[in-house]
């Protein structure tokens, strides 16, 4: 935004305050340098850096962070009796219970906030592609023009916080599994361009093959090879090619790749340099060892990363059968590296300015398939009486309630927001909270303007549709 | 002297009205008081420095100077008088008016009479006085020349490029306010001006407030979508006071705080300040609001075609394309350059027709070939490699209609792929209105370009198959922006809510409901094609019959649009920039309205042909030009544009692919050619060209984009993830390893296979300096190293990359 001070209030207004900075001696740049950079946004905020952790395929909140009254399995039961297949445990809230298995996270849970509140859209028939779209975007796929990730509109209004550190960082999807189509239309830019786009780490393992010279080559060829490279350059004819925009922003981006590569903070990317206690903590797999990336990033200056458990078509959280034991395995995965995250975020003063949200696309339960006012059709029949431990689980897709969490970048500590109900339909019942909502949230800890837009199409686009959605301060200190 | 002088200014002074008579309309003393600018600096500037130097004297306590001060005085004095007489002339001659203005006459006038004043204390002697009344002067001078400046450079020239500032006010975030800083002097909009403002108030009112007060829902009794409704104003009286927002209704509800009950609007997000203070303004000058038919705020291109008288041929301007770009490059003074040699010729039109480099050999019969016609010549051979062509151009194709090997939709049946009959298509140079008329109205083969996709679950009425097929068509074929009206009724054109839904209602089975911003609003759509001009669609038909009356109306020659739209994307695909920008607005202004006009006619004349097409355009000395740089991607479709040559472009992801796979080594396998084509097709193709390959990380790095949306332009601007791709990416790495080794086998030697790869990858020699550059890399025996890093290097530079 250019300001409007005209030339006669500038005088008046800076006179003073120049005489006296030149009379203390004060140099000349100081006196221009009040503002913060290219910065688009108006007001600091509370969050420089945004981790997000994603529990793709959706969540069940009951048998997560949300736990209700727990049934233990007999065959013949009927499913309708089933809130939980868990266990409840206390965590380091007082009166606040996690399912069985995530002990870790619960002790950590004072440093940050639950939301149980969260309302997933409502888009009928079920696709999981569709839901993780309108999260990542906060807009109803399809729409008229490519709408751009949240990690994008973060990269486009903040840039990069090291500049050679990629932006926006997508640590753990492959694009290969089913359904994979449907995540690349929302892993994009979209609109605001290809260089805000992610950058992948489909395998958090193989991190330093993204960041390092290609396999084979030595980090003294890879040098020469740049050499060489601006030698033809400067050898060749000169002048027909003159200076244009495409041939400087090859020439900045190649110069731009080259220092990635080779700086320092390019081990970020390189888990095998990791204290071999620390790596064994999070190694539950490539989730935590994204995590781990996550953390080393951070602290060498990433903007936004994604850690994702990866969405897979009837993988992962994408529980449509045995869900119990499944869910085991999951809760594994993901307890000690997050809570270890938040702990080294925490030790090295990172937290402060970091904020880390555990998100899914919508929640899971045992009978209702959409919300309860509206079901849909179903995706996967479901026996109502259990003959078989495979039917005992959360199997369903369930929009009506679902859990989020959130530590450090200025949100509150030890607090929980929102609350469903304890009988089924185990629906929100207070304090709804919807995407938009938690977008400029989001956007309101980094210092987003909530109205933020970019003109396509001479239509303006919004971070959230319509720039509507209010950031819940209720969750902030 | 010096009391008649005064007097004489002071007559002057006053009698401005007289001044203003005897100035009136004569150009000289509109020429006299255009000096004034340029006459002031100098008084400026010689009394600093007659200050500067008294000071000095002052300081050294010496009079040497003085004689010099003296005449600086003498000639700043005169300076003064005569600045100050040239700019009573230019204040009456030209359009000053304001606060500033005065300011600065007085202070000019002032400083005139201190100068004066300064002289005369000087000459009678009074040292002390004449010190005094110098500093006063020069003080003077600077208070004249800030205001001066305000007026020329604008009010903010000084402080606009500080980086700190009062935010407060109207912020400057949109173009249309910065338009409207001028109306705060008081003076009269522009017609243009109150296009924007009245733009801009609709817009406002269009987001915030249509939703209970127009057409649909009417709130209050109060309308805020049409003139005279909102003059009328609500239940409770007028709503606006014309020339007096602060006693205007409407802006007293929005400025309340949002918790009052009566503050507006009642449901969404309260208007900010910058959209209060439009409102504001808006009311201020008079509400503007154009009567009759709303089309006067746009501008809308004409429909018909239109052929323009050619400007008359000369020796060597005969092309119709070169008469009219010569009468443009008349108007706009630009020069004529040479054309440019064969090696950049045949390297251009062998990758704008079918994207492939030329190989030695070729470049060599062509540089040999002394024929007077051998560019036309070449390029009736190269438009005549119906596969290579089709090959390339689908590239292009698959971008507009959105047509795409994998991608949404496919995984539930919601999308059907066009790739053969496109790529038969473009191989038979099937007419342009039989290709149009297929799309709309297509057989099993087509269809995929207007069913659209369909994701699982219910989705944005705005997004229904109908409505992108409505949108699609629109954009794609018309160069028309549907999207806004399918929501709402649009504020960047006069196309309405109804018109998207009678227009997509052609290609519905049932009547569809119109909603609006995703609400049903219980009215049925018509069934009408966007230009009712062209024909009455049967609305009670069944849909095929529909469609084809669709497609038969549309591809009438009278439907002007279809063809200005179609020859200027093929302008722009071969000059880097079309006629009219962007290319999907074509009711834009063209730069030449004439050329447009002839293509689009030229283009039907001659059946439809889009080879013909662009035969005409690559033979023309226009295309021939030598290819312009341009620093800032923005200014490439900026307005004020300037046409000189065909705007250098980069390689898109697919020529460059195409250009390595040719140079160097195959960077795709065959087998990674789609499934979609038939088997036989195999046999006309060279090798996997990019073209014909899923879209992969390395496609994408390099800007392919994901076809879920149209896309007919893309960018040429590098970026980090597209340059980490290149640098460490396995598909650009595994092929220079599987390159080198054969290059290693067939090339003996060093200087033998840089050459080689020279012509093979820039179509020259390399010269002695890359020579020995290259020589260095790869020793002697060319390790195979070397080679990959030789062959990365040459194909990331600007002489590779780019097309010039």
């Amino acid at each position: 935004m250019t300001n409007n001070w005209n030339r006669r209030e500038f005088l008046q207004k800076t006179s003073a305050a120049t005489l006296a900075a030149l009379a203390a001696g004060a140099p000349v740049a100081s006196l221009v340098s009040g503002c913060a950079g290219n910065a688009k946004t108006t007001r600091r905020g509370t969050a420089d850096t945004v981790i997000l952790l994603w529990m793709a395929g959706g969540m069940a909140h009951t048998e997560t962070f949300d736990p209700k009254r727990f049934t233990p399995y007999t065959t013949g039961m009927e499913g309708n009796r089933v809130l939980s297949t868990f266990k409840s445990v206390p965590t380091v809230l007082d009166g606040i219970h996690f399912s069985d298995g995530l002990q870790s996270i619960g002790k950590v849970m004072d440093r940050g906030t639950l939301i149980r509140s969260y309302v997933a859209a409502d888009m009928g028939h079920i696709l999981h592609s569709r839901h993780q779209y309108n999260w990542h975007t906060c807009y109803e796929p399809p729409q008229t023009v490519a709408a751009p990730h949240i990690g994008a509109w973060i990269a486009n209004q903040l840039g990069p916080k090291n500049p050679v550190i990629p932006a926006f960082i997508d640590i753990g999807q492959r694009f290969t599994l089913g359904e994979g189509e449907e995540l690349k239309a929302f892993h994009t830019s979209g609109f605001l361009g290809n260089e805000f786009g992610p950058f992948f780490i489909p395998d958090p393992s193989q991190g330093m093959e993204s960041v390092r010279p290609p396999v084979g080559m030595d980090a003294r060829r890879f040098e020469r090879r740049n050499q060489l490279y601006n030698e033809l350059i400067k050898n060749g004819p000169v002048g027909e090619f003159g200076s244009d925009y495409q041939k400087e922003s090859l020439r900045q981006s190649m110069e731009q790749a080259y220092r990635l590569l080779k700086s320092p903070e390019a081990k970020a990317f390189d888990l095998s340099s990791e204290p071999k206690a620390s790596y064994d903590i999070y190694n539950t797999g490539r989730f935590g060892l994204g995590c781990l990336m996550a953390r080393r990033l951070t602290e060498q200056g990433a903007r936004f990363i994604s850690v994702t458990t990866e969405y897979e078509p009837f993988k992962g959280w994408d529980t449509h059968e045995n869900g119990h034991t499944r869910m085991e395995n999951m809760k594994c995965q993901i307890d000690g590296p997050i809570a270890q995250l938040i702990l080294d975020l925490e030790k090295t003063g990172h937290l402060d300015r970091t904020l880390v949200i555990l998100a899914s696309e919508f929640s899971r339960d045992m009978m209702v398939e959409g919300r309860p006012d509206a079901t849909v059709r179903e995706q996967v029949n479901q026996p109502d009486v259990l003959n078989d431990p495979k039917f005992y689980g959360m199997h369903r897709h369930f929009t009506d309630g679902c859990s989020v969490l959130m530590f450090g970048g200025g949100v509150k500590k030890g607090s929980v927001y929102g609350k469903t109900a304890d009988e089924r339909p185990c629906k929100t019942i207070e304090n709804p909270i919807h995407i938009d909502g938690l977008h400029q949230t989001i956007y309101h800890a980094l210092g987003i303007d909530p109205e933020t837009q970019y003109e396509v199409e001479k239509r303006p686009f919004y971070t959230t549709p319509d720039g509507k959605g209010k950031a819940v301060m209720d969750l902030l200190v | 002297m010096q009391e008649n002088l005064l007097k004489e200014i002071f007559n002057v002074l006053n009698f401005d009205s007289i001044v203003s008579i005897l100035v009136e309309s004569f150009w000289l003393w509109q020429f006299l008081g255009r000096l004034h600018p340029m006459l002031v600096h100098f008084p400026v500037g010689l009394l600093c420095i007659a200050l500067l130097l008294e000071g000095l004297s002052w300081f050294r306590k010496s009079t040497e100077l003085r004689p010099g001060i003296n005449a600086l005085l003498w000639i700043g004095t005169i300076s003064a008088i005569l600045a100050a007489g040239l700019g009573l002339i230019l204040v009456n001659q030209e359009d000053y008016a304001g606060q500033g203005v005065t300011i600065h006459q007085w202070a000019g006038i002032s400083t005139m009479v201190l100068a004066i004043l300064t002289l005369a204390a000087l000459r009678t002697g009074r040292l002390t006085l004449y010190r005094g009344l110098l500093v006063l002067t020069v003080v003077g001078v600077s208070v004249a020349g800030h205001y001066g400046a305000m007026l020329t450079h604008g009010d903010d020239y000084l402080s606009s490029v500080l980086p700190f500032g009062d935010k407060s006010g109207l912020p400057k975030s949109s173009d249309a306010t910065v338009a409207f800083a001028s109306f705060n002097t008081g003076q009269p909009l522009t017609g243009k001006q109150v296009a924007e403002l009245n733009l801009e108030v609709r817009s406002i009112l269009a987001h915030n407030c249509y939703s209970c007060h127009s057409e649909t829902k009417t709130k209050g009794e109060l309308r805020l979508d049409r003139k005279e409704l909102i003059f009328k104003g609500g239940k409770h009286g007028v709503i606006l006071k014309t020339g007096h927002p602060e006693d205007s209704e409407i802006i007293r509800r929005i400025s309340l705080p949002a918790d009052h009950k009566e503050s507006m609007p009642t449901k969404g997000k309260h208007l900010n300040e910058k959209e209060i203070a439009l409102l504001s303004l808006w009311i201020k000058a008079g509400a503007p609001w154009p009567d009759g038919p709303e089309k006067s705020l746009y501008r809308v291109a004409a429909l018909a075609p239109r052929l323009p008288v050619l400007p008359p041929a000369t020796v060597d301007i005969t092309n119709p394309i070169d008469r009219l770009v010569n009468a443009y490059f008349h108007t706009n003074k630009v020069q004529w350059k040479s054309v440019v040699d064969d090696h950049t010729y045949i390297r251009r039109v062998y990758l704008d027709i079918i994207g492939l480099i030329p190989t030695p050999a070729q470049i060599q019969v062509f540089e040999a070939n002394t024929r007077p016609d051998k560019r036309e010549a070449l390029v009736k051979q190269l438009l005549a490699r119906n596969d290579d062509y089709a090959q390339h151009w689908l590239t292009f194709w698959n971008d507009a209609l959105r047509n795409d090997y994998s991608g949404t939709g496919y995984i539930t049946k919601g999308r059907f792929d066009i790739t053969n009959w496109l790529y038969a298509s473009l191989k038979k140079n099937k007419p342009y209105n039989w290709f149009v008329r297929e799309l709309i109205s297509p057989n099993e083969e087509s269809a995929g370009f207007i069913k659209g996709i369909k994701w699982r679950g219910t989705i944005n009425a705005s997004q229904r198959t109908e409505m992108q097929a409505a949108q699609n068509v629109a954009q794609v074929l018309l160069g028309l922006n549907l999207k806004c009206a399918s929501c709402h009724d649009s504020f960047v054109s006069d196309w309405k809510l109804a018109d998207a839904y009678a227009f997509a209602n052609i290609f519905a089975d049932t009547t569809l409901e119109i909603n609006r911003c995703d609400k049903p609003t219980g009215k049925l759509a018509g069934r009408r094609i966007l230009y009712k001009e062209l024909g009455t669609i049967s609305v009670d038909a069944p849909t095929e019959q529909r469609l084809r009356e669709l497609a038969d109306f549309l591809v009438q020659p009278k439907d002007g649009r279809l063809y200005r739209t179609l020859v200027n994307r093929v302008w722009a695909q071969l000059m880097g920039r079309g006629i009219v920008e962007p290319v999907d607005v074509m009711d834009n202004e063209p730069w030449s309205q004439d050329l447009l006009d002839w293509l689009a006619y030229d283009f039907v004349q001659n059946g439809y042909d889009i080879k013909k097409l662009m035969y005409t355009i690559t033979t023309s000395k226009t295309y021939q030009l030598p290819s312009v740089g341009i620093k800032d991607a923005g200014l490439v479709t900026a307005p004020t544009f300037v046409f000189e040559g065909m705007v250098r472009r980069r390689l898109t992801a697919e020529q460059f692919t195409d250009a390595v796979s040719l140079a160097f080594m195959p960077v795709y396998q065959d087998t990674s050619l789609v499934k979609m084509l038939p088997p036989a097709m195999h046999k006309s193709i060279p090798f996997a060209r990019a073209s014909l390959v899923k879209n992969d990380p390395f496609q994408t790095a390099l800007g392919r984009p994901n076809r879920e949306t149209v896309s007919t332009s893309r960018t040429s601007q590098a970026n980090l993830l597209q340059a980490l791709e290149l640098t460490n990416g396995t598909t650009f790495t595994e092929t220079l390893k599987r390159g080198a080794e054969r290059w290693k086998a067939q090339y003996p030697t060093t200087d033998s296979l840089v050459t080689a790869l020279y012509r093979q990858s820039l179509g020259r020699n390399p010269q002695p300096k890359e020579l020995a550059v290259a020589r260095k890399m790869l020793g002697k025996e060319s390790r195979v190293e070397g080679i990959e890093d030789l062959v990365w290097a040459i194909s990331l530079h600007p002489e590779f990359q780019l097309i010039y």
